[in-house]
């Protein structure tokens, strides 16, 4: 899922501060998982906007903030609300707020969460980084670790001189990514292939804006 | 004789590292330098080393070549992509540099400019196949050139690493993708040393064991606690501490040149390089002490 975290409301507030009248949206997928746009954060933001002397016309959880066309159709009976509205929030990610941009085309639209990672959870509201969506996966030379992401370098052939007894130079917080790809490689008797050395990457494979068409793909491979 | 000529002529060589300073002005470092030459096989530039802004290494490889001196341009790749970097080994190659010394880099973390973007778009690995290819005439993705370079490349090596099997594993691929010479990190313990060595030595490839020069027992402990891949034995930082304050630096002149000479009598790597870390001064003292001069 996408890991939001709260913008500095100062920030947010700077930029909004022309504004009287507010719509909120919020996304019952990640940002509710991260708490920052579920429906507690949604009545929060309420009142702290009440509180400042603003108007609240409405709030609405997306179901899933990042489908445009859903997204649209949820929105319907919001539209008296939205008529009386000067300013959107948007209280999930970067992909969210911008389907507001695009369903609102006259009305201002602020984030007040910043997008961080891809993450996994692993336990109640704690995220970790395992896939940097890079394009090209190397999980199969890797023993199923990725080090593009887990390594701050981003390494492809083993670990710099920076590995301290398993941890990372750069935070000893930080498990080496390479130590525990050698680990993972030697229990699953794998070690020959980390023997190999890895091409550079083809970065290539992403290039912003990515955009892929599922059906045009699936109607090309028939041919 | 050339630095590559040294090394494969068997003589035990001796480089040591130059800082490009922050700023313009490099009058220390010239005069640093000047106290080294013709002392060394090779004078090691390094390259933003732990990530602090400086002069670039291309440049004072080229004022140094000009003044006598023989540079290893160290080239990482925290800084640069694969079209900077190829680019700035051609123009290494132009300037006549003959030497590349290929890392992956330090982390941006680790310096100040802390903010700063990392490239890493290709590690040093890649990096010593890149300089293959530039040698053999085309470009890493193969395309041809008009001219190849002819680069002495080499690479470092942690011999000290724990755990120490993933270390060598990336050792033995540097010397698959190319790498002819070995600088390590600092290292104290021979003994320990000779052990890595005898991994080292199945390969023909040239180890310069490198050395830290010890300035107090201060920075042993800072060392020990903060430099992954270093450990100084608790009896050097006892010597060092017995010598008391006024002699510490002494002290740390005779470690190193009594490790240098020992390296040397016993045959157990092909050279030393020396780590001298703003006191560039004492690296003829070391050498003569260990009865190099």
């Amino acid at each position: 899922m996408i890991i939001t975290k709260k913008r500095d409301f100062k920030e947010l507030i700077e930029n909004i501060k022309n504004y009287n009248k507010f719509f909120l949206i919020g996304c019952s997928e990640c940002a509710t998982l991260c708490a920052t746009g579920g429906e507690p954060e949604l009545l929060a933001m309420k009142e702290t906007l009440e509180a400042d002397g603003k108007k609240v016309t409405g709030t609405f959880l997306a179901k899933t903030g990042c489908q445009v066309l859903g997204t649209k159709v949820e929105l319907k009976p919001f539209k008296e609300a939205l008529a009386d509205t000067d300013c959107i929030l948007v209280m999930s990610c970067g992909a969210g707020t911008q389907t507001a941009v695009d369903l609102f085309k006259d009305t201002p639209v602020y984030a007040t969460n910043d997008s961080l990672f891809l993450g996994n959870m692993t336990r109640l509201q704690m995220f970790d980084e395992r896939c940097s969506l890079c394009g090209k996966c190397i999980l199969d030379k890797t023993g199923g670790n990725c080090p593009v992401t887990s390594c701050p370098k981003g390494l492809l052939n083993g670990p710099c001189g920076g590995t301290n007894e398993g941890k990372c130079e750069v935070s000893p917080d930080l498990e080496c990514a390479w130590v525990k790809i050698y680990n993972r490689m030697k229990r699953i008797d794998q070690l020959d292939q980390m023997r190999k050395i890895v091409e550079p990457k083809d970065w290539s494979a992403h290039k912003n804006p990515m955009n892929i068409n599922v059906r045009e793909e699936k109607e090309e491979s028939k041919k | 004789m050339s630095f590559q000529q040294s090394l494969n002529s068997g003589k035990f060589v001796v480089t040591a590292e130059v800082g490009p300073p922050k700023g313009t002005d490099i009058k220390e470092m010239l005069h640093d330098a000047a106290a080294l030459k013709g002392k060394l096989d090779a004078v090691n530039v390094t390259d933003n080393q732990s990530a602090v802004m400086r002069i670039n290494s291309l440049s004072i490889c080229k004022i140094l070549l000009d003044l006598g001196h023989e540079p290893i341009l160290q080239m990482t790749c925290r800084d640069r992509n694969r079209i900077g970097l190829q680019s700035d080994l051609l123009g290494a190659s132009v300037l006549n540099i003959k030497n590349v010394l290929c890392m992956t880099g330090d982390h941006p973390n680790a310096g100040d400019h802390k903010e700063a973007k990392s490239v890493y778009d290709i590690e040093s690995v890649q990096l010593l196949k890149v300089v293959d290819s530039l040698n053999n005439g085309k470009d890493m993705m193969g395309n041809e050139m008009k001219g190849a370079t002819d680069f002495f490349q080499g690479a470092v090596v942690t011999p000290e690493a724990n755990p120490i099997e993933p270390q060598l594993m990336k050792f033995e691929k540097k010397v698959e993708a190319g790498a002819n010479f070995f600088q390590t990190q600092a290292i104290y313990d021979i003994d320990k040393f000779k052990e890595f060595m005898k991994s080292a030595r199945k390969f023909s490839v040239k180890i310069l064991a490198g050395l830290v020069l010890l300035k107090s027992a201060g920075m042993a402990n800072y060392m020990n606690k903060f430099v992954p891949g270093i450990i100084v034995p608790q009896d050097l930082i006892d010597e060092i501490k017995a010598a008391g304050k006024e002699n510490a630096l002494d002290t740390g002149i005779n470690i190193a040149a009594r490790h240098i000479r020992q390296l040397k009598d016993e045959n157990i790597c092909d050279g030393v390089h020396i780590m001298a870390i703003g006191a560039e001064d004492k690296v003829p003292l070391i050498m003569e002490r260990a009865g190099l001069l």
